[in-house]
């Protein structure tokens, strides 16, 4: 009997174990290669990855229908791009221009230049599609806005592209406004919070994010994703696996609600519910994100988004990336976003701007609307051909 | 117990674990939880909180009328009437009272020094406490914090990631050398002693507090913490806590940590830094919103119109 018994529980045995393969088995995924699947058997996307290499969003118009740099074109990049002074190059001390420079060539830390042409993969001309009617709209109201706040500045004086479209005059009365959208980015006014960009408030991150670096940690059914965008930013995010319906629409995110499922090695993550205050290059609450993360082997994540909004664009775009293994202790500080906890630069410009008003009001400073806090230079030592910037 | 009533017992076992599991999932629509990882950890992976007063205060206390109160009629502290700043919310910011959380002698053991700057602490909560300024919280406070925070339990690290903030911190059961800064949230590092996770936690500024009672150390703190599960839906969560610039002695507070039950429970966006810009820069507006300075005092506007056909204020005339 007891004999049997064992037998009986062998059996049972046997059963549950070829259950439990099946059930863990994705269907039609490849083998695994080492090291590349969790102890639970899903594809194991885990780690501290980030793209190592610097490709431009859209591929510049020079470049036409080239999708891919030589060897030699990379290290004819990378030589010319080497040589750009940046921020180093100071001009005028304690002029806002030099102010506005004040992050230099030290925090600007470049990468080496990619393989391809655009992160953007479709449309095929590696093109962000043109804007919907209604989001030019809203791109040009917003922008006539903001050279309205510039208007009196030495900026729009001078002639300076970040006043293109605009004139120089006399302070606005638009300055008395309140911001056409929920303003995102820096306005030329310092009345609250409100009017400073999201990096000054300590909020940058955005979903989809094509730089920093991000920790996967994953468990059954869960991805968790840390994500470092630098200026001491970041925010951890949690993909369910196990739930297919978003949450209620009423419902809204700064960064969404994803919900992923596995398609053979691929996390494949669909993302909506965005919040009216997220800004993904002027796409907000009705943006839709397909997100697929594929680890390609042991020190190559693949990441690849389809973007979504046709409130925004024409039609959905793709961008694909891919992202390199990095280690753990060069990486060990980059996990704890404080950027907030040492927030005196928003208060700083706040109380900074009551204090000339102030002076201005007492005859003793010039007028505060003449002053440009929202132009970011620092291309004096020329332009990098990648990044548009200096 | 004959052999075949012994069979009879297993099998009749197998089958109520069938049932309960089955049950189980049912009433939490969560995938069945297994109570073991495959390689045999206790697993702890999912959506947690705990359901107590600790974060108003670690100690034992009485209830109070108010998050903020100011002498009443009477000149004893427990006839204090609720302050401005939260007189508006009548009974909604009530403070509930509590046995404490804290072990043995239920003693916060200050050093006479760290008495003093915690009694200090108490008095300008509003102003010193780094949660009303949405400051990560540091460990342990971000454990017993009011809000479900969620494990996701891999095999050589285990992310913790909390709704207040969004703040996060990634245990390592794997060798990683601390960071070369003090930190918020601290560097933890974990091991599995049997069933219960071991996490010593170091590298700790002295920013952070342990609760809204103004309990707090210095950087020299150092926690050990042990997670060990008591059902597959509940923990006992222990901390000792260390710091010879504070403390005289270690001291330990203990709690459950419960598992949210609910079937599509997630953690949801708890964007403070957003909501706490009028908190900490209100005064700075050029045109003043809620609060404003008046001279070296900060003036918070509670006024309030009271809708017509508000029954009690309409009764007694306003």
């Amino acid at each position: 009997m007891r004999k049997r018994l064992l037998q009986v529980l062998g059996v049972v045995g046997v059963i549950l174990a070829v259950i439990v393969l099946v059930k863990v088995a994705p269907a039609g995924s490849a083998t695994p290669g080492p090291g590349t699947r969790t102890a639970w058997g899903d594809p194991d996307l885990q780690g501290i990855w980030t793209d190592e290499y610097q490709t431009p969003l859209q591929r510049p118009a020079k470049y036409a229908t080239k999708e891919a740099f030589t060897d030699e074109e990379r290290a004819e990049l990378d030589r010319q791009r080497a040589a750009i002074l940046r921020r180093d190059q100071r001009v005028e001390v304690g002029s806002e221009r030099d102010v506005a420079g004040a992050y230099n060539a030290v925090f600007q830390s470049i990468k080496h230049t990619g393989k391809r042409t655009s992160l953007v993969v479709d449309p095929p001309d590696g093109r962000i599609p043109a804007l919907t009617p209604e989001a030019k709209q809203r791109a040009d109201t917003d922008r006539q806005f903001r050279l309205a706040l510039l208007q009196a500045t030495q900026t729009c004086k001078d002639g300076d592209a970040a006043c293109a479209g605009g004139k120089y005059g006399p302070p606005s009365p638009r300055r008395a406004e309140v911001a056409p959208f929920y303003n995102t980015g820096r306005l030329n006014r310092s009345d609250g919070p409100e009017d400073r960009s999201m990096t000054e408030r300590c909020m940058a991150a955005v979903l989809p994010d094509f730089g920093g670096y991000r920790r996967i940690v994953q468990a059954p059914g869960t991805v968790s994703i840390f994500y470092d965008v630098g200026q001491g930013q970041g925010w951890q995010r949690v993909i369910t696996l196990d739930q297919k319906e978003h949450l209620p629409s009423t419902v809204h995110q700064r960064f969404g609600d994803s919900r992923g499922h596995w398609e053979g090695n691929t996390l494949v993550v669909d993302v909506t519910n965005f919040s009216p205050k997220s800004d993904f290059m002027g796409a907000r609450e009705n943006l839709h994100l397909v997100e697929r993360w594929t680890r390609v082997d042991a020190k190559t994540l693949e990441y690849a988004v389809t973007i979504e909004d046709p409130t925004t664009w024409t039609k959905s775009w793709t961008v694909k990336q891919e992202m390199n293994r990095q280690d753990e202790q060069a990486n060990r500080i980059y996990y704890e976003p404080r950027c907030h906890e040492g927030n005196y630069g928003l208060p700083a410009l706040l109380s900074g701007t009551r204090a000339e008003e102030a002076a201005f009001a007492a005859g003793k400073g010039p007028d505060p609307a003449t002053k440009d806090s929202a132009t970011d230079f620092g291309t004096e030592g020329g332009v990098d051909a990648l990044t548009g910037g200096g | 117990m004959s052999r075949r009533s012994l069979i009879a017992a297993v099998l009749a076992t197998a089958v109520v674990t069938a049932a309960v599991s089955v049950s189980v999932t049912r009433l939490t629509g969560q995938s069945a939880r297994p109570t073991r990882t495959g390689d045999g950890k206790p697993n702890i992976s999912g959506v947690w909180q705990v359901n107590n007063e600790a974060n108003w205060d670690l100690q034992a206390h009485d209830a109070r009328p108010g998050a903020v109160t100011q002498q009443g009629v009477y000149p004893y502290a427990y006839a204090q009437v609720p302050a401005a700043p939260v007189l508006a919310l009548g009974a909604a910011a009530i403070v509930p009272g509590s046995i404490g959380v804290v072990q043995g002698d239920r003693q916060i053991p200050y050093t006479a020094a760290a008495a003093a700057r915690k009694t200090e602490n108490g008095a300008h909560w509003v102003d010193r406490d780094p949660e009303l300024k949405c400051y990560l919280p540091g460990i342990p406070r971000a454990t017993y914090m009011p809000y479900p925070f969620q494990i996701v339990q891999s095999s050589n690290k285990i992310q913790m990631i909390y709704t207040f903030s969004n703040a996060a911190r990634t245990i390592h059961l794997d060798t990683v050398a601390g960071p070369p800064d003090d930190t918020w949230m601290g560097h933890s590092v974990g091991r599995w002693d049997g069933d219960t996770l071991v996490v010593d936690v170091t590298h700790f500024n002295d920013k952070t507090w342990f609760d809204r009672a103004g309990n707090f150390h210095s950087d020299a703190l150092h926690v050990v913490e042990r997670f060990t599960p008591i059902s597959p839906d509940a923990l006992r969560y222990e901390a000792t806590i260390e710091d010879p610039k504070t403390f005289t002695r270690p001291w330990t507070i203990a709690m459950p940590i419960y598992r949210r039950l609910e079937p599509e429970v997630q953690l949801l966006d708890f964007p403070c830094i957003d909501f706490t810009e009028e908190f900490m820069y209100g005064h700075l507006r050029r045109q003043q919103l809620v609060k404003h300075w008046e001279s070296d005092t900060m003036a918070v506007d509670i006024r309030r119109k009271v809708p017509p056909g508000e029954q009690l204020f309409d009764w007694y005339g306003k």
